[in-house]
């Protein structure tokens, strides 16, 4: 009887627990482009980032750029949505889709950064060996 | 002895000449310009960069080989591993020290295998009735010394490409860039003792960028010395028969071409395209061992880097 107790008590604070997968519907973010080249004459790209998502259901849902601490765009009851934003960058960061009070993220996006120049020149050293033709 | 002594001196004091040259260009360049200064010391630091470098690229590719009966040698996999500290470096092969690494150049100590051996590796025997005579051309044998001489043609005679040894070659290298572009002076001597030679080589590279793709060409030379060529590609009094007559290969220069394309899927997975030609010296190029006078090379397939 004593064992039944403390199993009501622990379910109904596991019921009462926030959880983002109960409060926010899971959702698909989809970005493009997804990398930005940089190479000896240019230290950012400028890019324009097309931004789609759809979710399960209807929510309430913003837009955020992990570089900035204000979401880019909220939706207040929406399923889907598109944005499209011009961005330089010049290091790798995140579009992640949440909640308007930023506690939850239903779907996110890195956008990765490649620079080819190195200030070690010599791993840039020319491909000399026979078997070695890159 | 004494010859041999001296001859190797005179290699090595004609590259530390080069050398010297080389480091008194790159003083003057790295002068520091008092317009640039403070632009460095504003620029954002360097992004940390993990000591090691290791990919493979699988695709299809080929060097041709222009020893004469030999196959091509097919490149499937090209892997890349290389190792940079502060002044020791590995690069696929390579033993670097680095001496100097100033703003526009980097100047390093390097051991290095030399590769025309490689050449020498998928050799074929073959029975000829007919003489190489360099450039890709083939003569008649000369008729059988038999007395009263003969109608019949001379019997097949047995060819097989010499045997050639690996060299280890000691020497120095600068790398410079800038807005110009890269360029690259090496050095190099054999220090194993195996052609007694050296190289003297420059080559320019530009990389332009656009998006994901971009592109690379190269152009540059190769002088090597008489021993070295002669030691490859010239046939030696103990290696002449009929079909392969003796012959000495002098110094010459190779000139070279290339083009490297990159397009770049993710961070670490890109597709290649690569094309490479090297027009051989004529010393070379005129050996009876020289089947051809160029080299391609050529690779095509996804490079990854992790």
């Amino acid at each position: 009887m004593k064992k039944l107790r403390w199993l009501v008590v622990g379910c109904g604070l596991l019921v009462n627990l926030p959880s983002a997968a109960v409060d926010l519907p899971a959702a698909r973010l989809i970005v493009k482009p997804l990398l930005c080249v940089i190479d000896r004459e240019a230290g950012q790209c400028s890019l324009t980032f097309r931004i789609r998502w759809k979710s399960e259901a209807a929510a309430e849902y913003c837009l955020n750029d992990s570089a900035l601490s204000t979401p880019l765009r909220c939706w207040p009851s929406a399923s889907a949505g598109t944005h499209d934003q011009q961005r330089e960058v010049s290091e790798a960061f995140i579009y992640w889709l949440g909640a308007p009070d930023g506690t939850q993220r239903a779907a996110e996006v890195k956008i990765d950064v490649l620079r080819l120049d190195s200030p070690d020149r010599r791993r840039e050293r020319r491909a000399r060996h026979v078997w070695d033709v890159l | 002895m004494l010859r041999l002594i001296m001859r190797v001196t005179g290699n090595v004091l004609k590259i530390a000449a080069l050398c010297g040259l080389a480091s008194v260009v790159h003083a003057q360049a790295d002068a520091p310009d008092p317009s640039t200064t403070a632009t460095a010391v504003a620029s954002a630091p360097p992004p940390n960069e993990r000591s090691w470098r290791i990919g493979a690229a699988f695709g299809y590719g080929e060097r041709t080989n222009p020893l004469i009966q030999s196959d091509d040698i097919p490149v499937l996999v090209d892997v890349d591993i290389a190792w940079f500290g502060k002044r020791w470096f590995f690069d696929n092969g390579d033993v670097g020290y680095t001496l100097f690494d100033r703003s526009s150049s980097t100047t390093s100590l390097v051991a290095r295998v030399n590769d025309d051996r490689v050449f020498f590796g998928k050799t074929n025997t073959r029975y000829v009735n007919f003489a190489y005579a360099g450039n890709g051309f083939t003569t008649g044998l000369p008729p059988p010394a038999v007395a009263g001489g003969s109608e019949d043609p001379p019997p097949p005679v047995e060819v097989n490409p010499p045997d050639r040894d690996y060299a280890i070659e000691l020497g120095v290298e600068s790398l410079l860039d800038g807005d110009w572009g890269a360029a690259e002076l090496r050095a190099f001597h054999d220090v194993s003792g195996t052609h007694g030679g050296y190289e003297l080589s420059a080559h320019y590279s530009r990389r332009w960028t656009v998006g994901r793709v971009s592109i690379a060409p190269t152009l540059g030379f190769s002088y090597k010395s008489a021993q070295m060529n002669n030691y490859y590609w010239g046939v030696h009094a103990d290696e002449a028969t009929d079909a392969l007559p003796e012959y000495h290969a002098g110094a010459g220069v190779n000139f070279e071409g290339g083009l490297v394309t990159n397009y770049y899927l993710t961070r670490h997975l890109r597709f290649a395209l690569s094309v490479n030609y090297e027009r051989l010296a004529d010393e070379i190029a005129a050996s009876p061992l020289a089947e051809d006078d160029y080299v391609v090379a050529y690779f095509s397939g996804f490079a990854w880097t992790f």
